[in-house]
This record gives structure tokens, C-alpha cells and sequence, in this order.
């Protein structure tokens, strides 16, 4: 897993605009009038927004006709899920061995106590 | 301060300043720091701000062992960080520079230590920022990554 390529995803996801465009499209498959229409900025704006988003892989888009449909693909949101839970288990690994760590001193001071 | 992923812990019969000890000595960090399969020695260790803390990881399981040699990683691994507070017994953090990952760019990583005690308790609270840049981090990372993974499914379900 490449760190640049996290760094894309975030940096995609770093503009407040395009994080709501994210949150409209959990609620599914939208057209681009309809996005447009919820963000109230110019056309321009939002597409070129879906471009960026589209580039880091965060949405696809199909045609219907004249429309075309935005929807959220899963991929990116679970390799960044995946990026941040290794960090996390990494140390709820390393806490356990912390906790052990002060048991074994804890037994040792005991015997210690016994001995004298 | 930003804080991306939190994990608490609660560790019965002991002492702040025991922990502390386990976070800031050597010896302390070499009986647990790992990770599973992994032994830690540490090389240098200055306990002030701005100071080192370098230490080498090495794969000790076979398993591991294994692993490390098939992602084209080193068998031992020097990591490197920094103090960027130590405040004994209450606060401590540090910086790792990740530069060790094959195809990955060099990148930072900030640990803070928190230790609170109550009674014959201690109350460990610890915050990762896992950086590229600050800004990043700051936008992008606080307040999803606790939806990343639900966020994934409920999509995929679809």
C-alpha cells in the first residue's frame, strides 16, 4: 500500500465541498442536476469537483441519456479504513504486552516480598 | 489538539509513574514495545524534547521472519523517532519518522501518552496522528475515521 496514494485520497477528501457531495451520494446514485441543485454553486464548480473526486476513485459515473449519474465506489473508503485500523492495531498489540509487561513486575515484586 | 485515533486503556495495581518508566526507559520499552514477533533494542534514548529515541526492531518469529523477506523488507528494521514532550509522570509525546516501507514515501507519525491516576489505577489515554502534512491530517482525517470502515460497507452492500 502506497502512502502517496493515501495522500491523494485525503487530499480529495480535504475539501469540504467534495465531502458534501460524499454525504449526499451515501444516499445513493444521484445525476449531476440534482447535486448541483443540494450544493447551490455554479455547475462548473461542482463538476469540476467530481472530476477530482472521480481521478482518486472515490465515485463512478454512467450515462442515461443526456444525464449523468454519480455514485460512491467502496474501494477507497476501505483502504483508508484499512490504512488507520492497522495503526490501531498495532498499538491495542502493543497495550496488551504493556498490561503483561506490568503483571510480570507486579508477581515479581510479590515473590520478592515472600523471599524476605 | 487534533485527535484522529484514540484508544484508552485501564491498568489495575499500578502507578503513573510506573507506566512511565515502561514508556521512557529502555529496559521499560525493550519488555514490551514489539510488535508480536518482534523484539526491540533500543539504541539511543534522550529524554527531552527534541531528543532521539532510535531503536532497531527485529523479526524474531519464523513466521515474521518469512513475511519481512517476501514484502522485500529488512529482517531488522531501525526505526526512528522523537521527544516532543515529556512531562513525567502525566505526558509524553513523540514523532516517528516512517521511512522504511518499500514504494512508500518517508512520512510522520505523532504518538501522545496521556496517564491519569486514580486510586491503585492508571488511566491511559493514547492519540495517534498519522501525517503526511499537518493540514491533511487536520482536515481531512478528524471526524471519518471512525465512519471509514461503516461508510465502506453500507457502500459495497449496495
Amino acid at each position: 500500500m502506497h502512502s502517496t496514494a493515501h495522500a491523494d485520497l485525503f487530499d480529495a477528501l480535504a475539501d469540504p465541498m467534495r465531502r458534501r457531495i460524499v454525504d449526499l451520494l451515501r444516499a445513493g446514485e444521484q445525476p449531476v442536476n440534482d447535486i448541483v441543485a443540494e450544493l447551490d454553486i455554479h455547475q462548473s464548480g461542482v463538476s469540476r469537483h467530481l472530476r477530482i473526486l472521480n481521478d482518486a476513485g472515490f465515485v463512478r459515473v454512467r450515462a442515461d441519456g443526456p444525464r449523468r449519474l454519480y455514485q460512491l465506489r467502496a474501494e477507497p473508503f476501505r483502504e483508508l479504513d484499512d490504512w488507520i485500523s492497522g495503526y490501531r492495531r498495532l498499538w491495542e498489540g502493543r497495550l496488551d504486552r504493556l498490561a503483561e509487561e506490568l503483571e510480570r513486575r507486579k508477581k515479581a515484586r510479590a515473590n520478592r516480598r515472600e523471599k524476605t | 489538539m487534533r485527535r484522529t485515533v484514540t484508544i484508552e486503556r485501564t491498568f489495575k495495581d499500578t502507578t503513573p509513574e510506573e507506566v512511565w518508566e515502561l514508556w521512557t526507559t529502555a529496559e521499560g520499552i525493550e519488555s514490551w514495545w514489539g510488535p508480536d514477533g518482534f523484539k526491540v533494542k533500543v539504541e539511543k534514548l534522550e529524554l527531552r524534547p527534541g531528543g532521539a529515541l532510535l531503536y532497531v526492531m527485529i523479526a524474531v518469529d519464523a513466521d515474521k521472519v518469512a513475511f519481512m523477506k517476501s514484502a522485500g523488507m529488512p529482517v531488522s528494521v531501525e526505526t526512528r523517532a522523537y521527544f516532543t514532550e515529556v512531562t513525567p509522570p502525566r505526558r509524553l509525546a513523540f514523532t516517528h519518522i516512517v521511512n522504511f516501507v518499500p514504494g512508500v514515501e518517508p512520512y510522520e507519525t505523532a504518538t501522545i501518552v496521556e496517564l491519569h491516576g486514580h486510586g491503585d489505577e492508571t488511566h491511559l489515554v493514547l492519540t495517534l496522528e498519522v501525517m503526511h502534512d499537518e493540514e491533511w491530517t487536520q482536515r481531512a482525517v478528524s471526524g471519518w475515521e471512525n465512519e471509514l470502515g461503516k461508510l465502506a460497507k453500507a457502500i459495497a452492500a449496495r
